[in-house]
């Protein structure tokens, strides 16, 4: 194709034009935004939701939506601490129950994803009614569990994953970088490679294009649609131990609206319904449209009433340009 | 055999299980209602259950959850859903509450403020649905937390206490002995019964959810029924919401919050399928009884607050998986 004028608009995410105009005006406002400083604490700010939202992707890939992923976060969040707790409390090393800890966290969540993924593949369930039935459920164990409060741990073992290298390693450069970051980047390049160099990737994709075309040309639709569901409440599960890990605690509704903040990324990012269209390298663009405004309202001082009805209009606003910009892409094929 | 009796041959088993169906459901909520009356008894204040003063909170509680289910009985016929439904009643009744206490509106101006953009609410989630094209749970879930941001961004994390007696009413007042929100409740569900049953748009609403296609083939203006069953869901959240407000005399953010969950488990539970094209208001009715006793019986029995959204979530996929197996056995 011969290359015009509106190649670079089109060949760019929408995603990127959002951040680079929301960027620009923030930093207009306020000169400080675009400091290496600011830009460090976007990414480690984002870090959990970009794994959250790497489980949405991958079940909206499939053509499902999982509206449990936030309750899955604060629930494997608030058993990893209170087990941990429960092992200091009774004299165990640090590091062992930070060890036992974290796999009770990411068992819980497999739990949790094990119940959505069975209801949806072979109960046949709907998925937004499954997991909403699963949000129901997730949030008040956790809300039992910590007992309607937030349980607090110093372990400064766990903690290590929630921080910036410098206040562990006396090294230069070592404020630029955090365990989050890490984590989510190690966690981005397992799913990268589970969904474009295996059969998992390949049979969410198949069903997320055409269900019973897959079917019909042997994918085991049930299995691997349950898989997915597996696989988003580990990365949540993931994302919820490191969201305590940084906080120092597991609050008993930390995770409320999380999940729409990771569908939100998602969608940004250019993963459409109904196609199986997109991709995990578009979910890191729409994480960052979030980060970015979240942390530019804070920076040029919006005051924090104003922030969630801002922050979701903008949201809301940038779906709505992303959907009627793709759709005016493909007219343009 | 003429067409006519073809076809009632090949409905009369539907109908039939429909019919079996809605006597389940009443004897479920009869068991439920017997159950709670003997785990609730004792020594004291014997069958404290069956007090009539309990038996009308419970119609009364019921009367929202139905008065909100009318509406989402209409958009899950639809095939479609709407999730925003405990926002926009928050924003509504928050609206309302600081035009009735802080700037001394007239009621019926805050009444029709509040009915309007309930319905303005439903008619934006309907756009966003056909016109940009977003799924409607997603749509409708964003918005669930962008009208929730407006209200608490308009009541500064506040909470509102004191309206005017002749608000009250509506949530406070009796007509010939019986509480309003159950006359609100009663005139609610005969008009949404009257639309869906008895008239063209109510035709148009199971003729899109059965088959979008379809509809827009037969001259079906499809995206004007599901924004008209957005507005539908829309007015009647605000109306609850303001009927809520002045039974409880107070308002606050979070007000609309805890009805999500119950209302989907309401529709749900009675019959109406999300696979579209099957509205079912009289089992949203008695759904919402069951749903009432249960929250009561669970209130006198002092079980936590926070078991009772568990015991919301379990409600929800029982009864969707036990209408998805009577689906697969027909």
């Amino acid at each position: 194709m011969k290359p015009n004028s509106s190649s670079l608009l089109i060949r760019v995410p929408s995603a990127a034009w959002v951040i680079l105009l929301m960027m620009i005006v923030f930093t207009a406002i306020n000169p400080r935004y675009l400091t290496l400083d600011n830009v460090v604490n976007i990414i480690l700010q984002n870090a959990v939701l970009l794994i959250l939202a790497l489980g949405a992707t991958l079940v909206i890939l499939s053509e499902g939506i999982d509206l449990s992923l936030g309750s899955v976060l604060t629930l494997s969040g608030v058993t990893c601490v209170f087990v941990m707790k429960r092992l200091m409390e009774s004299g165990s090393s640090d590091a062992r129950a930070m060890l036992v800890g974290v796999l009770v966290g990411l068992l819980t969540g497999t739990l949790m994803g094990v119940t959505t993924g069975g209801l949806v593949s072979i109960g046949g369930m709907p998925s937004f009614i499954a997991s909403l039935g699963m949000m129901g459920v997730g949030g008040a164990l956790a809300l039992v569990l910590a007992d309607s409060t937030a349980i607090y741990i110093s372990n400064p073992v766990f903690s290590f994953f929630g921080e910036k290298l410098d206040k562990s390693i006396e090294l230069p450069l070592m404020q630029y970088l955090s365990m989050p970051t890490f984590i989510a980047v190690f966690v981005f390049s397992l799913v990268w490679v589970m969904l474009y160099h295996t059969p998992f990737g390949r049979c969410i994709v198949a069903i997320g294009g055409n269900e019973s075309g897959a079917r019909l040309s042997g994918v085991n639709t049930i299995l691997w649609k349950w898989m997915v569901y597996v696989v988003a409440a580990v990365l949540a599960a993931i994302s919820g131990i490191t969201l305590a890990a940084r906080l120092e605690a597991a609050d008993s509704i930390v995770g409320v609206g999380w999940e729409f903040d990771a569908i939100a990324a998602t969608i940004l990012g250019g993963t459409s319904f109904a196609k199986g269209k997109g991709g995990i390298g578009g979910t890191v663009l729409g994480v960052l449209v979030i980060g970015v405004t979240r942390n530019g309202l804070n920076v040029i001082g919006v005051p924090s009433l104003w922030q969630p009805a801002l922050t979701g209009t903008i949201i809301i606003l940038a779906i709505v340009f992303e959907v009627i910009l793709s759709r005016w892409k493909e007219g343009r094929r | 055999m003429n067409l006519a009796q073809v076809t009632a041959k090949r409905i009369a088993p539907a109908l039939e299980r429909q019919w079996l169906l809605g006597a389940a459901r009443f004897i479920v909520l009869i068991c439920v209602c017997a159950a709670m009356t003997l785990l609730t008894r004792s020594e004291e204040y014997g069958f404290i259950f069956l007090n009539v003063g309990n038996l009308l909170n419970i119609v009364r509680n019921a009367s929202i959850l139905i008065i909100i289910g009318v509406g989402q009985t209409i958009t899950l016929t639809a095939k479609d859903v709407d999730l925003s439904v405990g926002s926009v009643l928050s924003l509504t009744s928050v609206v309302a509450a600081i035009m009735l206490n802080r700037y001394g509106i007239a009621f019926p101006v805050a009444i029709c403020t509040a009915l309007l953009i309930g319905a303005l609410l439903g008619l934006i989630n309907g756009l966003l649905i056909t016109h940009v094209g977003l799924p409607p749970f997603i749509a409708t879930y964003g918005t669930l937390w962008v009208l929730f941001g407006f209200a608490y961004l308009i009541l500064q994390g506040a909470v509102i206490y004191g309206f005017p007696a002749g608000f009250r009413v509506i949530g406070n007042g009796t007509l010939l002995g019986v509480p309003m929100p159950i006359i609100v409740m009663a005139a609610v569900f005969s008009l949404g019964y009257f639309v869906l049953y008895h008239t063209t748009l109510g035709r148009r609403f199971f003729a899109t959810g059965a088959n979008i296609e379809t509809a827009r083939m037969s001259g079906i203006k499809v995206e004007r029924v599901v924004i008209a069953a957005y507005v539908i869901s829309g007015f009647l959240a605000a109306l609850a919401g303001l009927v809520l407000i002045a039974y409880t005399n107070g308002a606050e953010a979070r007000i609309g919050d805890r009805y999500l969950l119950p209302v989907m488990a309401v529709v749900v539970m009675g019959g109406t399928s999300l696979a579209g094209g099957q509205g079912n208001l009289p089992g949203t009715l008695v759904a919402a009884l069951i749903m009432a006793v249960i929250h009561n019986g669970m209130n006198i029995l002092a079980v936590p607050a926070i078991w009772q959204s568990m015991v919301v979530g379990l409600l929800i996929i029982a009864s969707v998986l036990t209408d998805q197996w009577l689906r697969r056995r027909a």
